[in-house]
């Protein structure tokens, strides 16, 4: 039977290459189905899983631990951005295994979907699980965030594999609890860069204790609820951290971890907890410290993650914004710089966005400094456009463009440094879109 | 001047589908129109606050694990808020607001969270979690009896029931149960909804209700509001009113 299963998916494969489709998640949808939703069952992996979860950067962080196997000479498999739910990890293991369902390599390193932990890997063996944060994201689709973080702590109170988790986020910090009995879990930790705070400085989750109720105490905090934090009554937050990033300069940037310096080529507290993770994984399978070296200051990302662009002779800063965290940090960027600029604010609600746009109330917009012009564009351009004039932005200086095209010529029109926020499923039409008008007007003048 | 006094209870718990966006449009809507418009805030630490000095009390929602937080507290201020409705205090309740003021909320593992009581209705949460009434919502309100469709997106489990005079009749998406005709629940100085979104920031109507409500508060002669260029929040309305109500 399981034969006969793998047999039909690489048949689809083969039909979907034959008419020059990208196999996606379809084969993977099918065998989920004809397998009673046990797809991933199906196959037999005798090397090590590391799987990387978290609301944000997990594409990175997989990314770049694959690197540091690849560069170490090891044949790896990894899945790309969007096949992360069963189904594409499914689909992406017909591609490699043989008739009988093994897969052959030396190290699997898969993105998961933060939903999707518990279905995968009660299938699969998993050696490592790397958690980087949990943060208000497309709640429709998840439901509340306690139920996920719920589903996720109910598999780790059996899961005896290596744990990576941000100590400094409570909400990953605490499936470090669930199962008492591992003695394999290791805690990212950072310490504060210039810009963290005393206090609060957007909308953020887990406030309290997950185990004894009480408010948590943060001695700072780095951005949105990540940051140090302790419970003063169950001590909660008083974990050993396995690795710590110190010295974080993020004009230069650097950072130094385990006594050891990294100068990466992206300038945010984000990326610095994303490749601390990275160290963390490196540092736990041994990998040459000049592979590690190589990895982390050599990272830098396309595919719309500030993404740099010219049109007609004046940058534009493309960044994705899939919630309020993500567009907090663009919109803190935009304000740390000198000088005027106009936004291009593009708003999706498509299923994988999530259909609720009401995270976009959890912006800052008040923060707003010299920005002289906003266009908005997408499925949700006059719901973005309503929610800057309510921040109390001057309504004369909004241009609502539904049409992606419009958009991008009505933003390009002016002179001066152009910013532009894209949800999920609006960055590829945008960066396309961008694209388009670079190649009718011209980039560089 | 006129002052518009708001206490807004729980902020820093009951915001997780941007409610406290609806803070924000109030008092945007108030400053356009010269209207002070003083936002007090109350959460489980605070000291006491004289409910009845406040026009207007609100409440957003927050997940089951907030809401259990929360409920011991609010049950401490359930005299004072009693008495402030009963004076006409206006309370704006929305998803978690909306069913703690109810007798109870039956969680999905069949715990009962005790609500205010202040009115009839009650709420079960189905046994999975899964089971969720998620989606755009339209319904059509009578809140000066000229008929309004309000657009919002609402995402709760509880189901709600009993309830004698809802807000509005559902037009599209599920309301108090799922696929049910009435959502939420609604008084002369009540509106109740499940409604995110938030719920306000393209219905100006029900701000300007409210507002209109708050300002003539002890007044002899009616006061109006000065109507307000709202051409972007009806054009975001209309866009999804096309969308859904469109066979």
């Amino acid at each position: 039977m399981k034969r006969l299963l793998i047999i039909i998916g690489k048949i689809i494969v083969k039909l979907l290459k034959l008419m020059h489709r990208n196999a996606g998640n379809l084969p993977g949808i099918v065998l989920w189905h004809l397998s009673r939703h046990k797809a991933v069952s199906m196959f037999t992996v005798e090397c090590p899983i590391i799987a990387v979860t978290g609301t944000n950067g997990k594409t990175s962080v997989t990314n770049c631990i694959a690197q540091l196997f690849e560069r170490s000479g090891r044949k790896i498999i990894i899945n790309k951005e969007g096949n992360n739910l069963d189904t594409g990890i499914c689909s992406m293991l017909l591609k490699y295994c043989d008739m009988s369902g093994k897969v052959k390599a030396d190290c699997l390193i898969l993105e998961t979907d933060e939903s999707h932990v518990p279905v995968v890997y009660s299938q699969l063996k998993l050696d490592t699980l790397v958690v980087l944060n949990f943060f208000r994201d497309q709640l429709d689709r998840n439901g509340e965030m306690e139920t996920l973080i719920q589903k996720i702590n109910g598999f780790c109170k059996t899961f005896e594999g290596n744990l990576i988790l941000n100590g400094d986020d409570p909400n990953t910090a605490r499936l470090g609890r669930a199962n008492p009995g591992n003695k394999n879990v290791k805690y990212f930790h950072a310490e504060p860069y210039a810009f963290a705070t005393k206090k609060i400085f957007e909308a953020s989750e887990g406030r309290f204790c997950p185990f004894c109720g009480e408010p948590l105490e943060y001695e700072y905090y780095q951005y949105s609820h990540i940051g140090k934090f302790i419970c003063k009554k169950c001590g909660f937050g008083d974990h050993e951290p396995y690795i710590t990033a110190k010295d974080i300069d993020l004009e230069k940037p650097v950072f130094t971890a385990d006594g050891h310096t990294y100068s990466p080529k992206l300038n945010s507290i984000y990326n610095v907890y994303n490749m601390t993770a990275v160290a963390a994984a490196a540092k736990l399978y041994n990998i040459d410290q000049k592979v590690t070296d190589s990895v982390i200051n050599s990272y830098t990302v396309k595919n719309g993650r500030m993404e740099n662009f010219m049109l007609s002779g004046n940058k534009a800063t493309l960044n994705l914004a899939k919630n309020p965290v993500g567009a907090n940090m663009t919109l803190r960027v935009m304000n740390e710089m000198q000088g005027e600029k106009e936004l291009l604010f593009v708003l999706n609600d498509n299923i994988a966005d999530g259909l609720d746009v009401s995270w976009i109330y959890d912006i800052n917009f008040s923060i707003f400094e010299r920005v002289t012009r906003v266009v908005t564009s997408g499925t949700r351009a006059y719901d973005i456009a309503v929610r800057i004039k309510t921040a109390g932005y001057d309504p004369s200086k909004i241009v609502v463009q539904p049409d992606l095209d419009k958009a991008v010529e009505e933003l390009a029109g002016t002179e001066g440094r152009k910013f532009i926020i894209a949800n999920y499923t609006a960055v590829q039409p945008t960066r396309s879109a961008l694209k388009r008008y670079i190649s009718k007007h011209g980039g560089n003048k | 001047m006129k002052t518009v006094k708001i206490l807004h209870m729980y902020a820093d718990m009951l915001d997780l589908y941007g409610d406290s966006g609806n803070m924000e449009v109030i008092s945007f809507r108030c400053k356009k129109r010269g209207i002070n418009c003083q936002i007090d805030k109350y959460s489980i630490d605070s000291e006491m606050p004289d409910f009845s000095a406040y026009d207007l009390i609100y409440i957003g929602g927050g997940a089951d694990l907030e809401q259990q937080h929360i409920s011991a507290d609010l049950l401490k201020c359930r005299d004072g808020i009693v008495r402030a409705y009963k004076n006409g205090t206006f309370l704006f309740l929305i998803c978690g607001g909306y069913q703690l003021m109810g007798k109870y909320y039956r969680d999905a593992d069949g715990n009962d969270i005790k609500g205010l009581g202040l009115f009839e209705y009650f709420t079960v949460a189905p046994n999975s979690r899964r089971k969720r009434c998620i989606g755009n919502i339209v319904i059509e309100a009578k809140l000066t009896g000229k008929p309004v469709k309000v657009v919002g997106f609402e995402n709760h489990g509880g189901q709600t029931q009993g309830v004698k005079a809802p807000f509005g009749k559902v037009l599209y998406g599920n309301g108090n149960c799922s696929k049910s005709e009435a959502e939420g629940y609604c008084e002369k100085n009540v509106i109740a909804t499940y409604l995110h979104g938030p719920c306000l920031s393209k219905n100006p109507e029900i701000s300007d209700y409210m507002i209109e409500y708050c300002i003539n508060r002890g007044e002899k002669e009616h006061i109006a509001l000065e109507p307000l260029d709202d051409t972007l929040e009806k054009e975001c309305r209309q866009v999804m009113l096309d969308r859904l109500l469109k066979k």
